[in-house]
């Protein structure tokens, strides 16, 4: 069931009670957990933190500690499947679900005892009605009783039974057109996979209402926002929209520093919104690796081309910046020409053809040395969590990432954003080389590209965050690379090396690039079937239903099988 | 080399004949008592050593000690440890109103009643107050009772998160 009161109906609920989290691996995941524990540590709510990468992880945390805690919190996992077929728990097992998966499952939004979801209810769920889906069993065991009723005279009987004979006719045709009905609903109803709100901004919400919310959490609110938008979970408008709806919690807060007078220390934490340009990481590096590895940019000026790069010098030639200044560090460009640089670069973009080159954000200060914006920590913490680990568990990544997000971690920040300038370079090299050796190849319904086994930094990309990042950026790319209108509008199926040893690769489905694009991706439940047909061996282990595991055997018949399905 | 001028003495009082009594080596006897004098300090002050490390055992690990630890101590050292046990309770007793205060637990001055703790090794089932117990496993993390976890972090599996 939907929680209507958060506040009531959740938080006073654990505030007594010691709870298990179970923390989904990704930053919006991160950032609402950390705004969690904030309100927790303050009201002393013993709690425990488990970090899980996919199902198989919280079925198996699950069992570790299900025998200590009543109480259970899932962070952006849980509310698209069957909770409690997966899960298995005691009767008296409360889950409180936070998730931005969608669509949530029918059974998670009817199951009126355990299942409690944290969603606003104005999100676009458009969750079937109720009777559409389930129905009393007892309906029909009534009229088969019946049957064995004897009448008083045999002629009465007769024509009773004749009638009961139709009517039980018509019962069993209703019943199937229902079943059919309700198959045809569950479809359409699960066809999609989509994202809602994120749950940084609802854990927030939460702690607004109850008048806890801090700096820190609007800060953490902010980066897991901006973690939608950078990962394309949501559409440009509810990133615009959930934006207004922050920029006002940041004049609340920081609306100090505008006064003369009464203004705060430079060492406090300032958050401010900004209209600034859409370059991954600029202020940390330099302008021009910033261009050359942003996929907006790197995509619209075709970088992987020799003619690309020579657009490249013609905009900031028209900019006016000299290459050399362009090539240094950001922070050590000349201060004259540093003034009016959103304004120049986006009007230089538009005569390019980029019209959005600037985007609505938020960064924050620390004294005078330390200023970041959204965008620049999520890349950072994106990396720290998807690095490639010594031995193998997820959870030390997972670990270092929740701690770069504390204020008093930044030099785990910068640490990060050395790793995210690595990730995004890379990111564009393997773009450039499948482009000029075009290996991004039409499979008739959608594009395939499959990454082999010796390419440069592949082990950067065996997480399914850095590998759906990167997919996307190629699907963008090809678009312009392409002169085929056809090929435009065709998805993407992304194949990469996931380990050696188990001859696994990681399968990601990516929706078809369009400009009004509602973000919603089939691709899931067709891995799905196609993998039933087949038989092939696929492990659909991530929280993403997009996202899976295959034997690298397997994978031509996967393929055969999307193919038939998806023509 | 120690023992070397003794067994000198030694040697001259075997040798000499029976009945017969060689003069009073007192110099020879005055270093051999300096060295057993030497030798006695040294043994002193290993002896002090080992006291002094048993002590900090009692504020690591409480009052009772592990097993494998009390096969390494002497008869006289767990003599020696029960008496020091014995005067630390009744300090305590003597400290706060009723009961006393343990002061073992706060080194150092606490900032809240419950901490946040980091799990870096696996440890297995940890009993809470309630009787409820929960789960350490590495890399998860804990928000408990101050004084439930100190003994934990004393020992390094778990460690203090500042945030």
């Amino acid at each position: 069931m939907f929680v209507s009161d958060f506040r009531k109906e959740f938080y006073e609920v654990v505030q007594n009670q010691r709870v298990l989290l179970f923390v989904a691996s990704d930053v919006d995941a991160l950032c609402a957990c950390k705004i969690l524990q904030a309100l927790f540590q303050c009201d002393h709510v013993q709690y425990t933190l488990v970090p899980v990468s996919g199902w198989q992880e919280l079925e198996t945390a699950f069992l570790e500690h299900k025998e200590q805690f009543h109480y259970f919190i899932l962070i952006n996992c849980g509310a698209n499947v069957d909770l409690l077929d997966i899960l298995q728990p005691d009767e008296d097992a409360i889950f409180f679900v936070c998730d931005t998966h969608r669509p949530v499952n029918v059974v998670n939004v009817y199951n009126d005892t355990q299942i409690k979801l944290l969603i606003k209810l104005d999100d676009d769920l458009e969750v079937p009605a109720y009777d559409d889906i389930f129905r009393d069993e007892e309906e029909d065991d009534e009229h088969s009783g019946d049957e064995s009723d004897n009448g008083s005279e045999p002629s009465a009987k007769r024509t009773r039974l004749e009638e009961e004979i139709v009517a039980q006719t018509m019962k069993r045709r209703k019943r199937r057109e229902w079943e059919s009905r309700r198959r045809d609903i569950l479809f359409d109803y699960e066809q999609y996979e989509y994202h809602g709100t994120s749950s940084a901004m609802v854990m927030f919400d939460l702690a607004w209402m109850m008048s806890k919310d801090l700096n820190d959490m609007l800060w953490w609110a902010i980066v897991g926002l901006t973690d939608q938008w950078v990962q394309d979970k949501i559409t440009q408008m509810k990133y615009v929209i959930d934006v207004g709806i922050l920029q006002r919690h940041v004049s609340r807060h920081n609306h100090r520093n505008e006064d003369e007078e009464n203004s705060l220390s430079v060492d406090c934490t300032r958050i401010s919104f900004e209209y600034d340009l859409r370059l991954a990481l600029y202020q940390h590096w330099s302008l021009h690796d910033s261009l050359c590895n942003t996929c907006y940019t790197a995509a619209r000026f075709k970088l992987w081309s020799v003619h690309g790069q020579k657009r490249l010098q013609e905009f900031l030639a028209d900019v006016g910046l000299p290459l050399k200044q362009v090539k240094q560090k950001f922070q050590s460009m000349d201060v004259s020409l540093k003034e009016n640089l959103q304004e120049m670069i986006e009007e230089s973009a538009n005569k390019f053809g980029m019209k959005d080159m600037r985007i609505q954000t938020f960064s924050i200060h620390f004294g005078f040395k330390h200023k970041f914006l959204a965008s620049d920590v999520v890349f950072a913490t994106m990396s720290l969590m998807e690095s490639p680990e010594k031995d193998g568990s997820g959870t030390d990544s997972f670990i270092q990432a929740l701690d770069s997000l504390s204020r008093s971690n930044l030099d785990k920040l910068y640490h990060g954003l050395e790793l995210a300038k690595k990730q995004l370079r890379a990111t564009q090299q393997i773009i450039a080389s499948c482009l000029c050796t075009n290996l991004v190849i039409s499979q008739g319904p959608f594009l395939y590209c499959s990454l082999m086994e010796g390419t440069p930094d592949i082990v950067l990309f065996s997480k399914p965050a850095s590998l759906s990042l990167l997919s996307r950026h190629l699907l963008k790319s090809f678009v312009y690379s392409t002169k085929n209108r056809r090929c435009k509008l065709l998805p993407l199926v992304m194949t990469a090396p996931l380990s050696v040893e188990q001859g696994t690769v990681t399968v990601v489905g990516i929706p078809p690039e369009t400009d009004s694009s509602d973000r919603k991706n089939f691709f899931g439940r067709a891995f799905e079937k196609a993998a039933e047909g087949t038989n092939s061996r696929t492990l659909h282990n991530h929280f993403d239903l997009s996202v899976i595991e295959l034997k690298a055997e397997d994978r031509s018949k996967f393929l055969d099988a999307l193919v038939s399905l998806l023509s | 080399m120690f023992c070397e001028k003794a067994m000198e003495l030694v040697r001259e009082l075997h040798r000499a004949p029976e009945g017969q009594l060689p003069a009073f080596n007192e110099d020879g006897l005055r270093q051999v008592l300096e060295e057993m004098k030497a030798l006695y300090e040294q043994n002193q002050s290993d002896v002090y050593d080992r006291l002094l490390r048993i002590r900090a055992l009692r504020w690591e690990y409480g009052s009772v000690l592990p097993n494998a630890l009390r096969f390494h101590m002497s008869a006289e050292e767990m003599e020696w440890f029960n008496h020091y046990k014995k005067s630390l309770a009744t300090y305590m007793r003597s400290l706060g109103k009723d009961g006393g205060l343990d002061i073992t637990q706060d080194m150092k001055p606490p900032k809240s009643l419950y901490i946040e703790v980091r799990c870096l090794k696996d440890y297995g089932e940890f009993e809470v107050d309630d009787g409820t117990s929960v789960l350490l496993k590495k890399n998860s993390q804990h928000f408990l009772p101050r004084w439930k976890c100190e003994q934990l972090v004393r020992q390094g599996i778990l460690e203090h998160v500042l945030s």
